[in-house]
């Protein structure tokens, strides 16, 4: 494989970035978020210049690494701290750095009143760092420590305000959910050590074949805990809304655009081991089904517009997880949604962190509604990344969401008519929970107060929403132009070319899927904007949307099924601990101390006794004596 | 150059000099006793540099007869682990002493007395990892006890004197245990060739099973208690929060490292065959210590108790990877008493000066010090990273190598142990939360934020900590020869890929 | 009839005769010397005697004869080792005897009466302790070397008789003492016919009162074994009385609170060795080949020993009794030693009996330091915070209490480990398990006390250390150094006993 000195820059970059700003201390406050936002971009800049060089040379030369040093070597468990850049990768690293450098220049503004925005800044690089470490590492290892590394910074990030105690709450669920994936990641790692010897990619894909299904359904089934963990998948998903306790940028970046995809790309990046793991690859599926379902019912009660464009996030990486657990046919669609989606959601994000702008911080949609005459922009980009998810053509999410739907009906049998179902359904819910913010939003009167003096934002932030808007219209049809994406992963992914008997024609598909489209927005407009709004929720509700509200209750179960039961054997065995272990430990002191003052009793102070005591002894030394002779 | 020996004679030095000093001098004796630490560093690491790494055997050798009539010598070596452990020892030596520049104070002695205490300890710490004769390890074993009675006892807090008691008996009756067996080898070898404590003349003794289990039996319950392992550990939360931070360290650090030291160092050596008749009881030991520290760190309402009881879970991990006989878990385990020290080092000197500076242990007691002292919230929390084993920190190299290297032998022992990481998330994060987040509880306004002192002495440790996190193949490649020697002294070899019986 | 003069070895036994001289001599001083002198006089002559027998002791060393005094006594490496111990406990006693507080003016006297207070005025000491030691320790030299039952009984007496007298001479609380001396007296008097009786049945049992004579006839066997078997019960009753071993210990914690604290440091320390001495020739000697039928049982007594001594100690709130206690303890320890039977074990216990009998000097040495107004405290609730108040009592105090608990790096661990060591290679084990453990359980009250004068605060004050002599406070150190010392570096000792420790028969 062709080798590359370069690659550890894109990491390098930002890390730098991190460090200086964190150990700079307010030195660095005046400039501080200027070097990150720099950082980041030129990092994005080695991306588009490793692309070049990539676009330069023949497919199978594509992927290119790098060693950087001997990380762990024991015995026969040898890694290496080394680097993959590949047709896949290379995706994400200008996903992430390009999404990633347009949210620092948004920040500069959004931020510009916090006096800790260099934290924030900093905070920022080092996600940026951690996730390219988690896309470019070379093996399962190197990748965990990304894996973590955006952990740790999204935790950060959740709980950047974590003086309000709702937000440190908020963060340490993010992060102790994401362990219990990670926790996934050890197993899937250790599985592959004990049954292949090697924990790299590399390695793992060559040893795939002569393993037993069993081991990689495993290894493929742990894989999926940890992306369940990370992007937010059922049954692992409860932290996410939650997580929008962040400041709005880190929503856009790290809950919709980047992070959250990790599952997918582990996903992707293992196909070698899902392919030959059908039981594995079928609960992808199924994982992914229900949670597109999931995320989208949510989505429609919430009044909350960061929570409501979460749970979207939700239920969209619910595809993209479908897409990906319908193998090598669907990979490349997952990836491309999850582009699409990146732009998309990411400018929606900025959008709804804009409107906050200017509203003073206020999340709550019942208390918009009208701001089109006071943010056009705003309205404009956002409106354009609505289109997008609602898959209108000619827009980014049309091209992505169709073929998923599309790949869905043709899984062929019962299977392939319930998943495409489902993701029909999903796009119409869509469709009308997508709606139902929009008209709530920037249609409609004007249902809040007079201290809020509803503006537009500054150019440094509209500039960023606007090149997503870009991204929202033309993505998709770049991508899928002459199947370029496709073409461009088509190498990573084996092909074996069963016959995809098309149950559905594509432009069936894309029919019905506008159809049920046209149906969600008509029911939202109906629902919403025929009527008014009132400006607190309304409590008579049917139990559904009770339910929909409070998340489907995954809250509740949570902590009826462990948080409750957890926290009652702790205390159990705080009191065990002492009562029981210690409680031992002492007791045989008092036995000794308690016999001790016993025989005391032997010792009466009277020379009768202690001499009967001694022809007592005399006897029984004789009688001692007989015994042993006997 | 006699290195070992030089190593042990500069503390005690140092304790002279300081004895010599003027009762009212207590800066100049605080800075004897950093000076000298220092030196004994820099000598230490002169001293390593020497190290063959692919040398197995004993090296630095020292040899004189002590007691002839017994057979017992003063006999010195090390191996990589012995080498590694004092490398530990004698860096944590100086930080604890620069760290902990006021905690002698509001002793019941001066602090002449304290540093004289700490200096006379860290001869014995390097002492006991160096002694290849059974009886002078167990001298020093027991030695070694008195110094920290007294520095529990002397300039602890809150129910000192108990503690220090609990923490003596405790050991005493493990070392009196240890001692037994320690008769029973000796006359064992006068019968088989002539009275000798020496390590390697004591492995080749005949013995018949029941013999070697009854005897190792009597060396790991010591250790078992050293370490300490479930259910020997109630003495160290109390003694913990007694101990002054930078003794806690030591104790932690340091000494409950000879336990894990001891179970390879004699329990495997001494009797091989026991070791593995033991080993399933052992293993599963590992596990409850790891699982059932993690839950009461959880439930811990002392920050001192708490970081006890995360430390009971790290040995389980460092036992349990010493008992699965594979490279990796053996390795993972050395590295881990390694970084073990220094992790928890960092927290408890951290967990030190919030306590002194908010006058109580109390976690609830403290809260929001992010905004009020972000340098010092930074290194608990960075500590803490350490501690619940984040990747590119130090110890998730350990803990992972200890991990896989058990899984590959014992999957459901790996796996049960593994949900100790989620536990970790939350022992941890916990207390991060209500200390260092949320709204700044009244009394903490003022609270003064680390000062150079402390940041210098910090500073080395996460140092260690970030550096080998990333690069611990030095480290690494210095322990494999010695560890996977082990492994195949026991006649152990790495399980090969199974293909998942394909 | 023709008398055949006896022909005695004067050299062999010049240490003896040096002692009997100068205990004859204190006599005379105290007839003659004028009261304002004797004092010093005593003090000198005592010390000058001692010091002398150990110098004669010095150059008879590996001289070996079975016929010092015509059979009846041995001169052997053991014999030298042990009366060399005794001398040497007995020089650093004196130096606490010297200190007349602990004296009460006129032994005659009622307690509390007139003629007492008078006495204390005109500065009238009981110098007569100084020759009643010298015989005491006559007696004791003569105890380990007797070959015969005779001579075993009367060195028993003379050893016996001068230290029932002097555990009634206390200042303080003589009532209590003298209440102390009676019973050991009575009790003394009951083992001692024990002792006799025994010694009748081993008559009766080989027809010779020779140890040598007694032995053959257990070797050759065909004598009737039922007189034997009663006869050493007998014998081991006399003796296991005066080491304190259970349930012959009772008077041992009484008489050891009571008694002036130098007396119970000497008769603690200097008594042992004899006993044990003798116990060591006897068992070694004379009962080698019928061990079958006593081992086991003296192994049951050790075990006992061990464990009520270090029970029950736990509970005591008097630092004497609490030593007493240990002491009984150390008894069983020491048992197992005689129980061994092998030369490790006889050199083990030689060296135990000497470490042992040193730091309990020293221990009791601490105990005569610490006092109020109205003399010694012995309460341990008073001892609190002695650390504080005197450094130097409270750590040399408690390096005695580590040395008696067997730490690292104390004498008493090298004699616990070489005592053990040895009872385990005699296939004893039993007897090890249960001495270690009690080993734990006396760790248990030694570190008790420990924290007491370290980390408790003095409840009420009035409890000061004074040092009334330079003797006492030398008495204090050497026992301290030679505990550490031998703790550190026993190796030359341990080879110079190893060398010497042969018995002859």
């Amino acid at each position: 494989m062709t080798t590359s000195t370069n690659i550890v820059y894109l990491i390098a970059l930002p890390l730098a970035g991190a460090a200086l700003l964190l150990l700079g201390g307010r030195r660095t406050n005046k400039w501080g978020h200027l070097l990150a936002t720099a950082l980041s971009a030129s990092s994005f800049g080695v991306g588009l210049y490793e692309l070049s060089q990539m676009l330069g040379r023949s497919e199978e030369a594509r992927p290119v690494s790098q060693k950087l040093f001997e990380w762990i070597n024991v015995g026969t468990f040898n890694v290496d701290a080394g680097l993959l850049l590949d047709q896949l990768s290379i995706c994400f690293v200008l996903l992430i750095t390009g999404v990633g450098t347009l949210i620092h220049i948004y920040s500069i503004s959004y931020m510009s009143h916090d006096h800790d925005r260099r934290r924030f800044f900093a905070y920022l690089n080092l996600f940026i760092a951690a996730m390219l470490l988690l896309v470019l590492g070379d093996s399962y290892l190197s990748l965990y420590v990304g894996w973590e590394g955006v952990g740790l910074a999204s935790y950060l990030l959740i709980g950047f305000w974590n003086h309000k105690p709702a937000y440190a709450t908020a963060s340490k669920k993010a992060f102790v959910m994401n362990r219990v994936g990670d926790m996934g990641l050890s197993f899937a790692i250790m599985i592959a050590f004990a049954t292949m010897g090697t924990v790299s990619f590399a390695g793992v894909a060559e040893q795939v074949d002569n393993t037993s299904e069993a081991a990689l359904t495993g290894m493929g089934i742990m894989l999926l805990v940890a992306a369940a963990g990370k992007s937010a998948q059922f049954p692992l998903q409860a932290w996410l809304g939650d997580a929008m306790a962040g400041p709005t940028p880190v929503s856009a970046l790290i809950h919709a655009a980047t992070m959250v995809t990790a599952g997918v790309y582990l996903i992707t990046r293992s196909n070698f081991v899902f392919d030959a793991a059908p039981t594995a690859q079928l609960l992808v599926v199924i994982v992914g089904a229900i949670t597109l379902m999931f995320g989208a019912l949510i989505g429609t009660a919430k009044d909350d517009i960061k929570k409501a464009l979460a749970a979207s996030t939700m239920s969209q990486i619910g595809y993209m997880t479908l897409a990906a657990g319908l193998g090598p046919v669907g990979y490349a669609f997952a990836i491309m949604h999850l582009l699409t989606h990146g732009f998309f959601k990411a400018g929606m994000f900025l959008g709804a962190g804009s409107v906050m702008h200017g509203m003073n911080d206020e999340v709550n949609m019942r208390r918009y509604g009208a701001l089109r005459k006071f943010m056009p922009i705003t309205f404009v980009t956002f409106g354009l990344g609505y289109l997008a998810i609602l898959g209108v053509p000619p827009f980014a999410g049309f091209y992505s969401k169709d073929m998923i739907i599309e790949t869905a009906f043709n899984a062929g049998g019962a299977k392939g008519i319930i998943l495409g179902s489902v993701t029909l359904l999903g796009a119409g819910i869509t469709a009308f929970y997508m709606t139902r913010v929009m008209i709530l939003t920037f249609t409609g009167t004007k249902r809040w107060d007079d201290e809020a003096h509803p503006h537009e934002s500054p150019w440094l932030m509209w500039l960023p929403m606007a090149i997503l808007a870009i991204g929202s219209v033309s993505s998709g049809y770049l991508l899928s132009r002459g199947d370029a994406l496709v073409n461009w992963l088509h190498p990573l992914f084996d092909h074996h070319e069963e016959h995809e008997h098309h149950l559905l024609e594509p432009i069936v598909v894309s029919g019905l899927a506008l159809t049920m489209v046209a149906i969600g927005v008509a029911i939202a407009f109906v629902k919403y904007s025929r009527q008014e709004v009132a400006n607190i929720a309304p409590e008579d509700v049917s139990i559904f949307t009770k339910i929909a509200r409070q998340d489907l209750m995954q809250d509740r179960f949570n902590e009826a099924v462990f948080m409750r039961p957890g926290q009652a054997l702790t205390t159990t065995l705080v009191a065990a601990d002492d009562a029981v272990v210690d409680g031992t430990v002492r007791g045989v002191g008092q036995i000794a101390m308690g016999s001790g003052s016993a025989l005391r009793g032997l010792q009466n102070g009277f020379v009768r006794s202690y001499a009967a005591l001694i022809l007592i002894g005399a006897v029984a030394l004789i009688a001692a004596i007989w015994v042993v002779v006997q | 150059m006699k290195w070992l020996t030089l190593l042990m004679l500069l503390p005690l030095a140092g304790a002279a000099i300081i004895s010599a000093l003027p009762k009212a001098s207590e800066k100049a004796a605080k800075q004897a006793a950093l000076g000298t630490t220092l030196v004994v560093m820099a000598a230490t690491i002169a001293m390593a540099v020497g190290f063959e790494r692919d040398n197995v055997d004993l090296q630095f050798v020292e040899k004189y007869s002590w007691i002839p009539s017994f057979g017992i010598n003063y006999a010195l070596g090390v191996d990589a682990i012995a080498l590694v452990l004092i490398l530990m020892s004698t860096i944590l030596a100086p930080v604890v002493v620069l760290a902990g520049w006021n905690e002698a104070h509001g002793g019941r002695w001066s602090v002449k007395t304290f540093y004289i205490l700490i200096l006379v300890l860290e001869t014995m710490m390097i002492g006991v990892f160096a002694a290849t004769d059974v009886f002078l390890f167990y001298v020093i074993f027991e030695a070694m006890l008195i110094p920290v009675y007294f520095l529990i006892g002397g300039y602890g807090s809150g129910e000192r004197s108990a503690a220090a008691v609990k923490f003596l008996i405790y050991s005493l009756v493990g070392g009196l245990l240890m001692l037994a067996s320690i008769i029973a080898l000796y006359v064992m070898s006068g019968a088989q060739g002539g009275h000798t404590f020496d390590i390697n003349r004591l492995s080749e003794l005949q013995m018949s099973s029941t013999t070697q289990n009854l005897l190792f039996l009597g060396f790991f319950i010591a250790f078992a208690i050293k370490a300490p392992v479930w259910p020997f550990h109630t003495w160290l939360p109390d003694a913990a929060q007694s101990a002054t931070p930078g003794t806690s360290v030591l104790l932690l650090g340091v000494l409950d490292k000879v336990g894990t030291f001891g179970m390879i160092r004699y329990c495997l050596t001494l009797f091989p065959e026991a070791s593995k008749t033991f080993t399933p009881v052992i293993m599963v030991l590992a596990v409850i210590s790891i699982i059932y520290g993690a839950f009461l760190a959880i439930g811990a309402k002392d920050i001192k108790r708490l970081i006890a009881y995360t430390s009971i879970s790290h040995f389980g991990f460092i036992t349990m990877g010493i008992f699965a006989m594979t490279s990796q878990g053996q390795s993972g385990a050395i590295l881990y008493m390694f970084n073990h020290g220094f992790s928890t080092a960092a927290l408890f000197l951290v967990a030190g000066w919030m306590i002194s500076r908010r006058g109580s242990s109390t976690i609830a007691e403290f809260g929001g010090l992010q905004r009020v002292t972000p340098v010092m919230a930074w290194t608990f929390f960075i500590a803490g990273l350490s501690s619940l084993a984040l990747p590119g920190l130090s110890s998730f190299v350990s803990e992972f190598l200890v991990l896989v290297g058990t899984f590959t032998r014992y999957p459901v022992h790996a796996i049960i142990a593994t949900f100790g990481i989620v536990l970790a998330a939350l022992y941890i994060l916990i207390p991060v939360q209500k200390a260092l987040h949320g709204p700044t509880t009244p009394g903490n306004e003022n609270l003064k934020d680390l000062g150079l002192r402390e940041k210098l002495a910090i500073a080395p440790v996460i140092a260690i900590i970030v550096v080998l996190g990333f690069y611990p193949s030095p480290l690494l490649n210095v322990i494999n020869p010695a560890a996977s020697h082990v492994i195949s002294q026991m006649g152990f070899t790495d399980p090969a890929p199974t293909n998942g019986g394909k | 009839m023709t008398f055949t003069a006896p022909v005695l070895s004067y050299t062999l036994l010049s240490p003896i005769l040096i002692l009997l001289g100068g205990a004859l001599i204190g006599v005379l001083v105290e007839a003659f010397v004028s009261k304002a002198l004797r004092p010093v006089v005593q003090l000198t002559l005592t010390l000058g005697t001692l010091l002398l027998a150990l110098m004669q002791l010095w150059r008879i060393r590996g001289e070996q004869s079975l016929t010092a005094a015509m059979g009846s006594i041995v001169i052997d490496g053991p014999a030298v080792l042990l009366q060399a111990s005794i001398l040497i406990i007995a020089i650093i006693s004196i130096f606490l005897i010297a200190d007349t507080e602990h004296f009460t003016p006129l032994a005659a006297a009622l307690p509390g009466s007139a003629e007492e207070r008078e006495a204390a005025q005109s500065g009238n000491q009981v110098t007569e302790v100084y020759p009643l030691t010298l015989f005491a320790v006559a007696g004791m030299m003569i105890f380990p070397v007797a070959s015969d039952l005779i001579m075993l009984f009367v060195a028993l007496e003379m050893l016996s008789l001068p230290l029932y007298l002097m555990a009634g001479l206390s200042r303080r609380r003589r009532l209590a003492s003298q209440e102390s001396a009676l019973k050991y007296f009575l009790l003394g008097s009951f083992a001692s016919a024990f002792f006799l009786f025994g010694a009748a049945y081993l008559y009766g049992f080989s027809g010779s009162i020779t140890f040598a004579g007694i032995r053959e006839s257990i070797v050759g066997g065909g004598g009737n074994d039922v007189l034997l078997l009663i006869g050493m019960a007998f014998l081991s009753i006399g003796m296991l009385f005066k080491v304190g071993a259970v349930p012959f210990h009772a008077w041992s914690p009484d008489v050891y609170q009571g008694a002036p604290t130098p007396i119970t440091a000497f008769m603690a320390a200097a008594t042992k060795v004899a006993a044990f001495g003798a116990m060591l020739r006897i068992y070694y000697t004379v009962f080698a080949n019928a061990q079958w039928s006593w081992t086991p049982v003296l192994s049951g007594i050790a075990i006992v020993t061990m464990l009520l001594g270090s029970l029950v100690a736990i509970s005591q709130r008097d630092v004497k009794r609490m030593l007493a206690y240990s002491s009984i303890a150390h008894a069983g320890f020491l048992l197992t030693g005689v129980i061994a039977l092998n030369k490790a074990g006889l050199d083990a216990t030689i060296f135990y009996l000497f470490a042992y009998g040193v730091a309990t000097v020293g221990a009791f040495g601490v105990v005569t330091l610490v006092r109020d107004s109205s003399g010694e405290v012995t309460d341990l609730n008073r001892w609190k915070g002695l650390g504080k108040r005197s450094p130097f009592a409270a750590t040399s105090f408690a390096l005695f209490l580590l040395a008696f608990a067997g730490i690292p790096l104390t004498s008493g661990f090298i004699g616990k480990f070489s005592i053990f060591s040895a009872a385990y290679e005699s296939g004893a084990k039993g007897v090890v398990i249960a001495g270690v453990l009690s080993s734990a359980i006396a760790a248990f009250f030694y570190i008790r006390v420990i924290v007491l004068m370290f980390f408790t605060d003095a409840t009420e004050d009035g409890t000061g250390v004074e040092i009334p002599s330079v003797l006492t406070q030398a008495t204090v150190v050497i026992s301290a150094v030679v505990t550490v010392a031998l703790g550190v570096y026993p190796a030359p000792l341990l080879s110079f006993i190893s060398d010497l420790a042969t018995f002859i028969r």
